[in-house]
């Protein structure tokens, strides 16, 4: 009772803490649509793609900053991993920012902050699954009044008025809706400290907001119990639920028996963490799911688990199931469906299909009919490696798209490491000799000290492409996909002991202690359980020399066209990495770019550019330290401008015009750099 | 009169005196760098079951990251960090972490995480245990490759 009454003044010192350092300024021209970035991936469909073409490669190399703001005051300590995306709509720029993810309102051509909202959330806010800034909100308007939507850390959907940010009284309560409540479960243990939470942007389409559930990292669970992450549908006039899907069915539900042993009554996780995408003329939306709870052992859940990892399509205004299609049976990879879903209406042997393309950490695009749900090229069922682990279920087919080729690296062999020489690939295939390989969809194995340690997977937990996903240029039907060609995960299974969870195997190593992997500050204190202890083994790093264990290209962006499924280019992204550049071990060597192992890089698409900013720093010749915003000719990928940003990559750019200036923004921060949004623009003719 | 010039020599030689000892010992030409063992296999030992009970949840048991936080360990992370101070990273460990209680851990603990972030990257240990004190870190580079041995 306390902790409710303390979280009802919360709310009304929330109100107070709103303030207004000015309104919004009157727009002095309306801006074409094509130059306003009004959703979080530019539009519903997911393209992050703008017709605007005032930077161009003739210019690229010339823009400077035009304004930067520094997020380190949203919030009571800075934030170094800003990932948001802003939204620029009638002449106003909105984004979230900082560790408190306040909502700020800026001037598009000056920086100038014209509003803030922050949310003082307390233990909700701290005990947060997902915490920090998170990754954008969403603008609605009925051509009279515009609000800003977002969710808080703690779980809370917030409706402002986009003019002057204060909260709109007649949406939920005061502004609010509880999103731990009407969610047809009870979050445990409690509204406070209950895990579920959300770190993208909701979404808005008509008259429907849709927000999905995020949970914390699902390697080595406690229990295989835990809350479900429905996605449900609200009124974004009242804030009313108007449906809820629930991603693992409940009994009677299509998909329940998927499930066997009962096991759908108590998994949870199942959410949608990412973003959704809309077709508002269709009235369908389409859901990406993650995991179900345990990311790499599925002996508690077995069958194929519906809907996990499965995209799905709902009505937009009823969230009744469509259609769907499982990308991963019995998930065992942590292959989260991790971002937005790209619409494309694209012509295929002759025929116009809409279509449905979906990115993801393996490296496959899968592409369907988005209105039936079918496979737009055969998506066969073929048979996977089924493994040994105790009291595992496996399914014993996966579909592998036949169109487009993998565009990234999805499964480890001897031909993948290292081999600048020789003696480089020798000590990497020792390291690789530990571990057992094999092609996409090789399950874990249970750890032994006599080997294997694990299995040594890529295109599995990070991906592959994680949550910034890719863009769509809906002119040309060329999709351009960044992706991490070398974020090895080695999956290695312990058995938990019965005092750290419930569940037979977790993640783990022989050898080294068992450990859970908590939320952030969760059961952090004195009295947490203490970690077993085992029979000693080495650490094996996961390079040589500090080298990466897998030969380049490490990171890259592919160019794929979406009427005939072909990979028309594909370049290695990013400047090779300094320990590479200047390692001694390769001295002589001439070694083309070899792109960065980063797996968070988002891409933006103009008229002629494929623009993406580097996830990692390097000092070179050209530029001290930092890191480049790179500009590619979309029809070869051939490199034609690049710009200095004094930090990395860490949210994806965007593109606006304002007052006749196009501008980029990007977020960046990361290692010693804190949050920052970055404006780019041409500089002034008369300079 | 005389006896304050002998004074004041003698402290003066003694300033001296100290510098050559403080020169001798490190010489300003030529900072130290991660590569010079600048902690303790004994500290970093002491730092792992730190990791384990702070970090871990969010870097992952092998330092490999997570969804929600960066490498420790790698090309990423060394790429973040080449060409600063262990005082930067130090200072960004000290003011941020842990996520959910930052300035949780002592100055002691953060050296001892730091020692063992070190050992994990297969930086040499040696026989001084790592300063606590970030401006004293700030003497120490962070260099991702081994530099040209001295002759």
């Amino acid at each position: 009772m306390r902790d409710r009454i303390s979280f009802r003044l919360q709310l009304w010192l929330l109100c107070v803490a709103v303030f207004v350092l000015c309104g919004p300024k009157a727009s002095s021209q309306s801006p074409s649509k094509s130059g306003e970035w009004p959703s979080y991936a530019a539009d519903l469909a997911g393209t992050r793609y703008r017709p605007l073409d005032q930077i161009n490669a003739s210019n690229f190399s010339e823009l400077e900053i035009a304004w930067r703001i520094k997020t380190d005051n949203f919030g009571d300590r800075p934030e170094y991993k800003l990932e948001g995306t802003p939204l620029m709509v009638n002449n106003i720029l909105y984004a979230t920012a900082g560790s408190r993810r306040a909502v700020i309102a800026l001037d598009p051509g000056t920086g100038e902050l014209l509003w803030i909202h922050g949310e003082h959330e307390g233990k909700r806010g701290g005990a947060a699954p997902r915490q920090l800034s998170g990754r954008g909100l969403a603008y609605w308007t009925d051509g009279k009044e515009e609000r800003i939507l977002y969710v808080t850390p703690g779980y809370r959907l917030v409706c402002l008025n986009a003019k002057n940010g204060l909260p709109v009284s007649s949406f939920g309560k005061d502004g609010i809706v509880d999103l731990k409540l009407d969610d047809d479960q009870e979050i445990l243990p409690n509204l406070i400290t209950g895990e579920i939470g959300i770190q993208s942007a909701p979404v808005v389409a008509g008259n429907t907001i849709i927000v999905g559930a995020a949970f914390r990292e699902g390697m080595t669970p406690r229990s295989m119990r835990n809350n479900k992450g429905y996605v449900r549908g609200f009124d974004v006039r009242t804030g009313k639920r108007l449906w809820i899907f629930h991603t693992i069915p409940t009994k009677g539900e299509f998909g329940y028996d998927t499930w066997e042993k009962g096991s759908a009554e108590y998994t949870g996780n199942t959410g949608v963490w990412t973003q959704v995408t809309v077709d508002e003329q269709l009235g369908l939306a389409y859901l990406p799911v993650e995991s179900p709870t345990s990311d790499f052992y599925g002996g508690h859940r077995p069958g194929n688990n519906l809907f996990g990892e499965t995209l799905v399509c709902v009505d937009l205004k009823t969230g009744e199931r469509k259609w769907h299609f499982q990308l991963v049976h019995h998930a065992l990879w942590d292959m989260d469906i991790s971002s937005a879903p790209i619409l494309a209406d694209i012509t295929v042997d002759g025929k116009p299909v809409k279509a449905v393309a979906q990115p993801s950490k393996q490296g496959f695009l899968y592409l369907f009919d988005r209105v039936t749900g079918r496979p737009v090229w055969p998506m066969p069922e073929k048979p996977v490696e089924v493994g040994n682990v105790p009291g595992e279920t496996y399914s014993p087919t996966q579909p592998i798209p036949s169109k487009p080729p993998a565009y990234s690296r999805n499964g480890v062999s001897l031909d993948d490491l290292i081999n600048f020489t020789p003696e480089l690939h020798a000590r990497a295939v020792e390291i690789a000799s530990k571990y057992h390989l094999g092609p996409v969809f090789t399950p874990p194995t249970v750890s032994k000290l006599e080997g294997p340690l694990g299995t040594l997977t890529v295109g599995t937990a990070s991906g592959g492409t994680n949550w910034p996903g890719g863009s769509y240029d809906p002119e040309t039907h060329i999709a351009y996909i960044y992706a991490c060609n070398a974020c090895i995960e080695p999956i290695g299974l312990v058995a938990a002991p019965k005092e750290v969870s419930d569940i037979a195997y977790i993640a783990g190593t022989a050898g080294h202690e068992v450990t859970i992997l908590r939320g952030p500050g969760e059961n952090a204190g004195a009295d947490s359980p203490k970690p077993k202890k085992g029979a000693k083994s080495e650490y094996v790093p996961m390079n040589v020399d500090g080298l990466p264990l897998m030969k380049p290209p490490y990171g890259t962006i592919s160019a794929i066209n979406l009427d005939t499924g072909e990979i028309v280019w594909q370049i290695a992204h990013g400047e090779t990495p300094d320990f590479v550049r200047n390692s001694p071990a390769l001295k002589g060597m001439n070694i083309p770019r070899t792109g960065q192992e980063t797996y968070n890089i988002g891409t933006l698409v103009t008229k002629t550019l494929v623009i993406a900013g580097e996830g990692q720093v390097t000092t070179t010749s050209d530029h001290p330290r930092g890191a480049m915003l790179r500009a590619y000719d979309k029809k070869t990928g051939k490199e034609v401008g690049a710009v200095f940003m004094p930090a990395p990559q860490s949210g994806s750019p965007m593109t606006y015009v304002h007052n006749g200036k196009q501008y980029i923004v990007i977020a960046v921060s990361g290692g010693p750099s804190s949050g920052e949004y970055i404006a780019y623009a041409l500089p002034s003719e008369s300079e | 009169m005389n006896s304050l010039r002998i004074s004041g020599a003698a402290i003066l030689g003694c300033v001296l005196l100290a510098l050559c000892v403080v020169r001798g010992q490190e010489p300003a030409s030529s900072p130290r760098s991660v590569w010079d063992g600048v902690y303790t296999e004994e500290q970093a030992k002491r730092g792992e079951p730190v990791y384990t009970r702070e970090c871990a949840a969010c870097h992952g048991a092998e330092l490999m990251g997570g969804e929600s936080a960066p490498p420790l360990t790698g090309g990423a992370f060394l790429a973040n960090w080449n060409g600063l101070t262990l005082g930067d990273l130090f200072d960004r460990i000290k003011k941020t972490m842990p996520q959910g209680a930052p300035g949780k851990l002592t100055r002691q603990q953060n050296a001892d995480v730091l020692a063992f972030m070190l050992s994990r990257n297969k930086f040499p240990s040696g026989k001084t245990e790592l300063y606590k004190q970030s401006e004293m870190l700030k003497e120490i580079r962070f260099e991702s490759q081994k530099p040209a041995e001295k002759k």
